[in-house]
């Protein structure tokens, strides 16, 4: 048997698919009776899928094109420079 | 002895605290074994046992490229007429490179030093450990490394080594001299590394910046990347070190204890309320995105740069640790503590008995 503090500790193996076989047995016998374990899975579940899906902190293209115009100048500046 | 251990160099705070550990073992010096295995245990260093690494590092589950690299120092502190170039070769088969090199010498040499004084003064371990390094801790712990430590082998991650790199190509036009080609590599991964900066300095427009910072050192120290790691993984390495060089500027000037007082065990959810299933129900997801920007960036820096490395970058767990020199398991912690966090802060949002609110 394992208790709410150890299905904490593997929660992120869990959420990440990446527990053997016997311990996400033991750790889903868990969570089959823990409502409160039931709660935290399920919400870092969905605060992961709201990371890698809701495309954050994307550089807008005039941004981007600004950023790359900005390094090369620099760099062609210091190659032209250097020789 | 700040210069030489202290600052992350090209080795990390860890494998320096390792040599000095094996050295001070080797030398019998109870001393500085047990203020630096203390030591160790306060910078919240993950990782085998210290006093395991002291007495015999070969038994620890380090990893080989480590073990190579105490085995050295041992030699040299053992026995330093022996060390001969073929020392240095089974370094640099082991990913390392003339400055970490030359640091774990500087290392050996100090822990000697500091061996030595111990015993003439005839010290023994009487102090409050706690007190050594409070004035010394830094607030990154051991995550920040120096450009150098590309080499560091990744072959233990499945898919993050060699063999693969899309952009090996194009790296080579560049290195032949072709600043067009670089032109492409900026193209193709500046998104990748604002987001990796913003996620660090959780500011956009300083960001933007240190993107350009980062790309420079890239375009310069490019000769020094032999496609061990992939290029990519060895960018959003050096866009770290960029970030976590700036942060430690600003925290220089801001206050040191606030940040270092942080407490590291202990974080437990309070929330425990359902969510709604989907919480795009409620919220548009352009609302959804910027909730979590808004939180993501509240986060402390440790634990938002792993969770944007790993979760919005969906860099490996491998490739995310070599990228911040963090060890896997200490990795995982930060990863699931930042979780946890945001979880917790996006809950009142989306908690199925909440009412809808405005970020």
């Amino acid at each position: 048997m394992i208790g709410c503090d150890q299905f904490l500790a593997e929660l992120g193996n869990y959420v990440d698919g990446q527990v053997e076989a016997e311990i996400r047995r033991r750790l889903e016998v868990h969570l089959a009776q823990c409502r409160t374990c039931q709660v935290i899975y399920d919400s870092t579940r969905k605060t992961v899928t709201i990371l890698t899906e809701s495309g954050s902190f994307d550089l807008e293209e005039p941004a981007a094109e600004s950023i790359v115009a900005g390094i090369m100048e620099k760099i062609r500046a210091a190659d032209s420079g250097a020789g | 002895m700040d210069a030489i251990l202290i600052q992350e160099g090209a080795l990390t705070r860890q494998q320096k605290e390792y040599i000095f550990l094996v050295c001070s073992g080797a030398n019998l010096s109870t001393y500085c074994v047990t203020a630096h295995c203390e030591i160790v245990r306060m910078l919240g260093i993950q990782g085998p046992e210290p006093e395991q690494v002291a007495v015999n590092h070969a038994s620890t589950a380090l990893p080989e490229s480590d073990k190579a690299l105490l085995d050295f120092a041992l030699k040299l502190n053992n026995h330093p007429a022996q060390v001969a170039r073929q020392d240095m070769e089974a370094l640099r088969a082991q990913g390392f490179g003339d400055p970490q090199i030359l640091e774990a010498v500087l290392v050996v040499g100090l822990a000697k030093f500091a061996n030595f004084v111990a015993f003439g003064l005839g010290t023994a371990p009487d102090f409050d450990p706690s007190k050594v390094v409070l004035s010394q801790r830094s607030f990154l712990g051991q995550e920040a490394n120096l450009l150098a430590r590309e080499d560091r082998p990744t072959d233990s991650a499945p898919g993050s080594g060699t063999g693969e790199d899309a952009d090996a190509e194009v790296v080579a036009r560049v290195k032949a001299g072709d600043l067009n080609a670089f032109e492409e590599l900026v193209r193709r991964h500046s998104r990748r590394i604002y987001r990796t900066l913003v996620g660090i300095l959780g500011e956009r427009e300083e960001a933007k910046d240190a993107v350009q910072d980062a790309f420079l050192k890239a375009f310069q120290h490019l000769g020094e990347f032999q496609g061990r790691a992939k290029f990519s993984t060895w960018l959003v390495r050096i866009a770290s070190n960029t970030g976590i060089e700036r942060l430690r500027e600003r925290k220089r000037l801001e206050s040191l204890e606030e940040i270092s007082l942080e407490p590291e065990a202990g974080f437990r959810p309070a929330q425990t309320q359902a969510w709604n299933d989907d919480p795009e129900r409620v919220y548009s997801r352009a609302e959804v995105r910027k909730l979590m920007e808004k939180e993501l960036m509240q986060l402390p820096a440790p634990y938002r740069t792993v969770v944007v490395l790993r979760d919005i970058e969906q860099l490996s767990t491998e490739d995310a640790a070599a990228a911040l020199g963090l060890g896997i398991p200490a990795l995982k912690s930060r990863l699931l503590r930042g979780r946890l966090m945001l979880r917790e802060a996006l809950s009142p949002y989306f908690a199925r008995s909440a009412k809808r609110r405005t970020a």
